[in-house]
């Protein structure tokens, strides 16, 4: 087991106009590789706020953060750029880009990779069919169900192999059958390919499938509980 | 991410509002098809008016007259020139020889009806050796003429083009001249036999034209009873710009600065100056359109950039760097200019020829089929010129205007927060 994801004491402080918020008050954990970890906890205890930070999308105003042992506090925007290549994401809203195919989809950050185009087809077409998708390779999103959007955004989070796939409220816009379908996937796809798991959740489904539990409460983990 | 790919991503988003992007481009194409059309009409006009022109005279020839040839301004002096001042231009360095040349509004009187030309005395030998363009097409140029002989201009047979030929090798024609005695009109009449007919000189010309009727010199000189002439055409030994320089100063000094030295190459020089500032001008004015179209791309951009910020967030989120995704939009930019450039070089183009056709039919039709004026001596056509450089610059241009006004809106989405951009609804 190695470690994928290492977090020391990081603080996030923001300034909303002339007031700082302290988003962040101090948090570490660890994550080690095929491990599917649930965060937990009600609005405004900075669930978000940590999400952004283990996704590079922004750094910690203090302590250290490591993907794969890169210490993301310290990189320049292009290097960050760069570490959120080896991060998977899937949001709530899907976020798919519109006028893509399911396809286009998933080939998006190899093509941002700079993967050479045929290993990108042969790729892509794999982790479509491993996400069930086979036969929706040409639709577009506005032609996709829900849950097949969603399966759309997963594909595109693993395609990559990166070092862990970041949720966030993966299911929030789902009912709950297909949420159930996609959550179900996901532990099939922790399971069987070894795929690191973080995921940003209200859903006590997902709370009780996940290994193990974090509990955040006003910007500190009040609980780290494995199942 | 490889070039290709943005490229095809820039295309796609392009491609995805068709109505915009063409709207985008038309702005583009109007500014581009309006600076080729312009461009390659006056450069054709140029090309056409300078070429025939240079046809008209050598370039080893220099005209000395009273009268300034200058485009603006230019007065007359008291000053005359007189026949036999070709003696004295003939004795400076490097003067090869010199015509004098007296030219009279005439009316040409066939029957019917008449015709004002301009008839010219001048000594054949001279003239001929001088310009080019003054040879027999049919007839001959007699070296010692008979008095009353006339050569006349090629369309002078056949004024209106449409067969009623009033002169050949050999009929008489009536010239006749009216002029002043006293307080009186007097009407001079002169009979002369038609020796040559010249060939189609075409256009503008400082030498022989088209409708000109040349008679011998001292035939001119006793009949409008004068010294008096026109100017003197002085062929140079060589065509050197320097030694055109060196005589035609000699020339001005030795009648103490009172007559005007002009060299086709000087009068060339100032027309095409002045087509460079009108073309300039006209370009100038079609610049200012491309600008709006610019404009037009940078509004378009920003709105684009507003609507597609969650996008540009779910890029960023996926790895792409900010370089990225500033080459994405200038791609997008570059799509548009590029599209907007060809297409407006080719609108450009079509509409010169249009218009060409247009001013050719128009300007072809002024001498009139049976018009009571005098016919035109010239038919001038334009014919559009699209060089390499037109088609290359004005591409460059609209390309150049679209990215250059892109700078800032794709500026602009490089620099979004990812968290904020995922965030924007």
């Amino acid at each position: 087991m190695t470690t994928v994801l290492e977090v020391e004491d990081i603080t996030k402080t923001y300034m909303m106009g002339e007031i700082p918020v302290n988003a962040l008050r101090g948090l570490s954990f660890e994550v080690e590789s095929g491990e599917y970890i649930a965060v937990v906890g009600p609005s405004g205890s900075g669930k978000s706020t940590l999400l952004n930070m283990i996704g590079a999308l922004d750094r910690p105003t203090s302590g250290k953060l490591m993907i794969e042992g890169v210490d993301v506090s310290t990189l320049s925007d292009n290097q960050l750029a760069d570490t959120r290549k080896n991060v998977g994401f899937v949001f709530q809203f899907f976020n798919l880009i519109p006028r893509l195919d399911a396809r286009g989809n998933v080939d998006l950050p190899l093509a941002i990779a700079g993967v050479p185009r045929s290993e990108r087809k042969k790729r892509t077409e794999e982790v479509l069919t491993s996400v069930g998708l086979e036969d929706r390779m040409h639709h577009k999103s506005s032609e996709l169900s829900g849950g097949e959007r969603q399966r759309v955004a997963v594909a595109r989070a693993i395609v990559t192999n990166p070092a862990f796939i970041l949720m966030d409220e993966p299911t929030g816009n789902l009912d709950s059958k297909t949420g159930g379908e996609i959550m179900d996937l996901v532990k099939q796809l922790n399971e069987k390919q070894g795929v690191t798991l973080i995921v940003v959740t209200h859903d006590q489904y997902i709370g009780q499938q996940a290994d193990r539990t974090l509990h955040m409460l006003d910007g500190v983990i009040a609980s780290d509980v494995v199942n | 991410m490889k070039s290709r790919d943005v490229f095809s991503f820039s295309f796609g988003a392009v491609r995805l509002r068709k109505m915009r992007a063409g709207l985008t481009i038309l702005g583009i194409v109007i500014g581009i098809a309006a600076i080729v059309a312009l461009t390659s009409i006056t450069t054709g006009l140029q090309v056409t008016i300078t070429s025939e022109l240079g046809a008209g005279f050598s370039s080893d020839t220099v005209t000395v007259s009273t009268q300034s040839f200058r485009m603006f301004g230019g007065g007359t002096s008291d000053f005359t020139l007189l026949v036999n001042d070709t003696d004295t231009i003939n004795e400076i360095e490097g003067v090869q020889t010199s015509a004098a040349i007296m030219s009279k509004s005439v009316m040409l009187d066939f029957g019917s009806t008449e015709l004002p030309l301009s008839v010219t005395g001048v000594e054949y030998t001279a003239y001929a050796s001088i310009y080019s363009s003054f040879v027999a097409e049919e007839g001959s140029i007699p070296e010692t003429p008979v008095n009353n002989s006339v050569v006349i201009g090629s369309r002078v047979t056949d004024p209106w083009d449409n067969g009623t030929v009033i002169a050949e090798v050999g009929d008489t024609i009536l010239i006749s001249w009216t002029h002043r005695v006293g307080l009186e009109m007097v009407e001079e009449n002169y009979t002369a036999e038609v020796v040559a007919i010249l060939e189609e000189i075409g256009g503008f010309s400082m030498g022989p034209n088209d409708l000109g009727l040349y008679i011998p010199l001292s035939t001119a000189q006793s009949f409008f009873d004068t010294d008096e002439v026109n100017s003197i055409a002085v062929q140079l030994v060589s065509d050197d710009e320097e030694l055109i320089e060196t005589v035609s100063q000699a020339i001005e000094d030795a009648f103490d600065g009172l007559v005007t030295v002009t060299s086709p190459t000087a009068l060339l020089e100032t027309m095409s100056s002045v087509f460079d500032i009108i073309s300039l001008f006209l370009i100038g004015i079609a610049g200012i359109s491309l600008l709006v179209a610019g404009i037009g791309i940078m509004n378009i951009m920003i709105v684009s950039l507003m609507e597609r910020t969650r996008e540009i967030g779910i890029l960023k989120a996926l790895g792409m760097k900010s370089r990225t995704v500033l080459g994405i939009f200038l791609t997008e930019a570059l799509v548009v200019g590029l599209v907007g450039a060809v297409v407006g070089v080719v609108t450009g183009y079509s509409i010169a020829m249009i218009f060409a056709a247009f001013s050719g039919g128009l300007l072809g039709g002024m001498p009139g089929r049976e018009s009571s004026g005098g016919p035109s001596s010239s038919l001038m056509t334009i014919t559009p010129i699209l060089t390499m450089d037109i088609i290359l610059g004005a591409m460059a241009f609209g390309v150049l205007v679209a990215v250059i006004f892109a700078l800032y809106p794709a500026w602009r989405a490089s620099k979004l927060n990812p968290v904020d951009a995922l965030r924007y609804e």
